[in-house]
């Protein structure tokens, strides 16, 4: 079912692959390569599954084995039997993939032609996909069948005539260990507060492998340490199903280490793939709002080009047919008072040519008073209720500001911190440039291009862009006389790697949470005859209906949900870094879309804990 | 006044094959009586165990345990019924492997959510008796047969049941330990005048007992009661299985014994 189901996916991913479209697309060669390693990944991760999987399978058959080696079968012949029943079920998994991936490639190419903004993707057939899925598949299932066949541990029969009823495990924990599990797992956690908050990214390398023994550790030592004191205690334990449920996770605890570990593993790397996708996605949809503006142009005073790549923007936009706001600004650079750092100082009426194409309320200004811009949102809080009374040194100018435009005006990376607004009088004041010689661009010019549909301007301008990029690259010593942005551009290249990560994300999530809830199921079918047995002999002792439920629950919820809590608090403290970094960085806020991802697993695992119990509930009474 | 009485009591197998296991058998057990129930494979006796210890309904016919009629009752009724009315004693033990010996026993009084004095109490009065201090606190699976028995039956008795049924408790034991089980099992019926039904195929296990009861092909065939001699009654019994087993001989035969 899981094998059917991943290679249903490699199949959808390898037509998008393939897809002639996308080879010449705006992806480009990063995503395909992108995805090429997704693919790797998907293939990688299979193959343990079907192995793990596999072992499992034959585990739970082996009374069925042992029947046929009792009858006198051959080891090699049994070889065959399990290598063809393997590839019998390879090939119809492989089959049955490709025929649903194919049937449902249209539906993800619009799924995708949605994310990544294309005019169509066409449904394609071609052989290639075909070949791949098939090929690497084959290949996988008969690596598989072999590897499961050798590394069956050999047995005697009577042992597996008996059945796999035999419990050799005994409770070997040691306490330093269970210790020093807690510790791992604990100086992680404060070292991702400690990388937060100073930004030592150096710490940051240690911090998995800390978290990934200190885990193995906690299954290994700590929980069974644990567990062990609390069977101790009578008063405690003897109690109703505890006692049995103690025992029973223990038992669990002892024989799963490994898969609990692995899951919890892959579980974190599951919620990692889409927090990052969240965070890719909030900053997708921030970006229109901190990026009002289509076009920027700023340049010097004696800028050479100003003249020509301003009427260049102009014809380009208008060949478009793209309507556009032109606003002018002359912006002056002077030393306040209160800081003696350089502010920059605009002109009211400039500010609202601009304003007025936004149609945002317009600023009118007596003299003397002055205005802050906001650069980002934090910036607009913090300034909201502060009054600064200043003078402009270079002309004694006094003015005072005492509010803050309430939106963002230019993209952060236009505007310096320190920007005001002052009236048209005092401006006009403005006559001695800043005193501080070093200071670069004491006057300058700046154009803004105000676009209702900026996403479409990726392709203006572009002859600037490269002027730009081979004026910083040839004369590193001096600064370009003019610089340009476009968001329209810049959007693109963001949606791009954000449409990668999707992809890659997706992909990825899905076959790591679809594997982490099939290795618990594989387990609970291994054991299932036992636990028929057990719940057999409870019901004649007298164990009632809801009884026999609130024991299956408690047998369940660990299974499923410990590995998965562990992993919540990895990946939670994980994100708490990164949003202290990206803080730092990008000013945008993940929380949200962490907590809402977060919450979306959570719904997703108590469904499939409620649908795994139903059937393990139903296994039972039968 | 028996303490369970079996009514033509009928069980029919609905399937591909239908399957009459029981066919209108009918007996009564005493109050205090070690009762063992013979016949050979396939004679019902497994289901007849079943429908009396509540496992298995009667397709007709009706049981009395203890005054009243259990299938009457509803599931969680049932179930109470069956944790304070009955224990268990099974051929292949049945122990819980992740429990300790210990907290095998105390199990059915757990689940009943007596105090923890009540089952200490209990714990150490059965241990005592059946003498199983020395693995108390091992596993299931690190201790011999004869003391996985033992403890099967401590789980048995701890909730003093008013009717003990076992199955075969003799099957997988050597000799040694099936004498140890077996005396026990008497020791129990004559101290604390449990009620005990046996089912079994061992004719050793069987003439410690009250009374035997043949059956075959789901129907009451013979019953015998216990002599002074156990060599004696060990002989009826061989007696009455060597006409149970053969074909022609048993239908002559059934006229001449008593």
């Amino acid at each position: 079912m899981a094998s059917f189901f991943s290679v249903a996916v490699f199949f959808i991913y390898s037509m998008l692959m393939f897809h002639p479209d996308i080879e010449q697309g705006i992806l480009g060669e990063a995503s395909l390569i992108g995805m090429v390693g997704a693919e790797t990944v998907l293939v990688l991760f299979t193959l343990f599954f079907l192995y793990y999987s596999m072992s499992a399978f034959l585990e739970a058959r082996s009374h069925e084995f042992a029947i046929l080696l009792h009858l006198g079968m051959e080891k090699r012949q049994m070889n065959r039997l399990v290598f063809l029943e393997t590839m019998i079920i390879g090939s119809g998994s492989i089959f049955v993939g490709i025929i649903f991936g194919f049937s449902f490639s249209k539906f993800f190419f619009m799924i995708v032609r949605e994310i990544l903004h294309l005019d169509s993707l066409p449904l394609y057939v071609s052989w290639q996909p075909f070949l791949l899925t098939i090929g690497v598949f084959t290949s996988a299932f008969v690596v598989i069948s072999f590897i499961s066949v050798y590394f069956t541990r050999e047995r005697k029969l009577r042992d597996l005539l008996k059945g796999n009823d035999y419990l050799n495990s005994v409770s070997t924990y040691s306490k330093i260990r269970a210790v020093f599990g807690i510790t791992l797992i604990l100086s992680a956690y404060v070292l991702t507060f400690i990388v937060s908050n100073t930004s030592w990214i150096g710490l940051t390398l240690l911090i998995p492998f800390l978290a990934t023994f200190g885990t193995y550790y906690f299954f290994s030592d700590s929980l069974p340490c644990f567990l062990d004191k609390a069977r101790g205690k009578r008063k405690f334990h003897w109690q109703r199903y505890r006692l049995l449920s103690l025992a029973e996770q223990t038992h669990i605890m002892m024989d799963n280490v490994k898969m609990f570990f692995v899951v919890t593993m892959v579980s974190t790397m599951a919620f990692l793939s889409v927090g990052v996708l969240a965070t890719m996605s909030s900053y997708t949809i921030q970006y229109d709002r901190l990026n009002p503006l289509g076009l920027v142009y700023k340049g010097d005073v004696d800028n050479p080009y100003e003249r020509n790549h301003i009427a260049s923007l102009r014809i380009q936009l208008e060949e478009k047919g793209l309507s556009y706001h032109l606003s002018r600004f002359v912006v002056i650079k002077q030393t306040s008072s209160f800081t003696h750092n350089e502010v920059e100082v605009f002109r009211e009426s400039d500010m609202n040519v601009l304003l007025s194409s936004y149609s945002y309320p317009l600023l009118d200004l007596a003299s003397g008073e002055a205005v802050f811009i906001p650069y980002s949102e934090d910036s607009l809080k913090r300034l909201k209720n502060k009054v600064v009374h200043t003078v402009l040194e270079e002309n004694s100018i006094p003015i005072t500001i005492d509010s803050v435009y309430p939106k963002i005006v230019f993209p952060g990376s236009i505007v310096s911190v320190n920007s005001i607004v002052i009236s048209d009088e005092d401006f006009r004041k403005l006559r001695k440039p800043i005193a501080d010689k070093n200071v670069v661009q004491p006057i300058y010019h700046l154009f803004t291009f105000y676009i209702p549909q900026w996403i479409e301007t990726k392709e203006i301008g572009q002859d600037i862009e490269e002027l730009k990029a081979s004026q910083y690259f040839y004369k590193k010593d001096r600064f370009s006389p003019f610089y340009f942005e476009n968001a329209g551009l810049n959007y693109s290249y963001i949606l791009a790697t954000y449409s990668l990560f999707t992809l890659v994300g997706v992909l990825v999530a899905t076959v790591f949470l679809l594997a982490a809830g099939s290795f618990v199921y594989f387990k609970l079918h291994t054991s299932l005859e036992r636990e028929k047995r057990k719940f057999d002999v409870l019901k004649r002792m007298g164990l009632t209906d809801t009884e026999l439920k609130k024991l299956v629950n408690r047998h369940l919820f660990p299974q499923f949900f410990l590995p998965w809590g562990v992993a919540m608090m990895h990946s939670a403290f994980a994100f708490l870094m990164v949003q202290g970094i990206l803080k730092d960085i990008a000013n945008i806020s993940i929380v949200k879309e962490v907590v809402f991802a977060f919450g979306f697993f959570v719904l997703i695992q108590v469904v499939y804990f409620y649908l795994i119990r139903w059937r393990y509930i139903s296994h039972i009474r039968s | 006044m028996p303490i369970l009485q079996i009514k033509d009591v009928t069980k029919v197998y609905e399937g591909k094959v239908t399957h009459r296991a029981l066919n209108q058998l009918s007996f009564d057990v005493e109050e205090g009586e070690f009762l063992a129930v013979m016949g050979p494979s396939g004679s019902g006796k497994t289901t007849l165990l079943n429908i009396i210890s509540t496992i298995d309904e009667p397709t007709s016919g009706e049981i009395i345990l203890d005054g009243m009629n259990p299938h009457t009752l509803k599931a969680t009724e049932l179930a109470y019924f069956r944790r304070r009315q009955l224990g268990f004693v099974f051929q292949d033990f049945n122990l819980l492997h992740m429990l300790t010996v210990e907290e095998n026993i105390v199990l059915p009084l757990t689940l009943d959510q007596q105090p923890l004095e009540v089952m200490e109490e209990r714990l150490a009065s059965i241990v005592e008796k059946l003498d199983l201090t020395s693995f108390l606190h091992k596993r299931p699976n690190e201790i011999s047969g004869g003391q996985a028995q033992r403890t099967a039956i401590g789980r048995a008795l701890i909730h003093n049941p008013s009717l003990i049924l076992a199955d075969e408790p003799t099957g997988n034991l050597d000799s040694n330990s099936s004498r140890d089980v077996l005396e026990l099992l008497t020791k129990i019926n004559q101290d604390k005048r449990t009620t005990i039904v046996m089912v079994t195929h061992d004719p050793i296990a069987a003439s410690y007992c009250d009374r035997v009861l043949f059956i075959k092909d789901g129907e009451f065939f013979n019953e015998i009661y216990k002599d002074d001699r156990r060599q004696m009654f060990f002989q009826r019994i061989l007696n009455v299985l060597s006409l149970l087993g053969g074909g022609q001989v048993g239908d002559l035969s059934t006229i001449r014994l008593p």
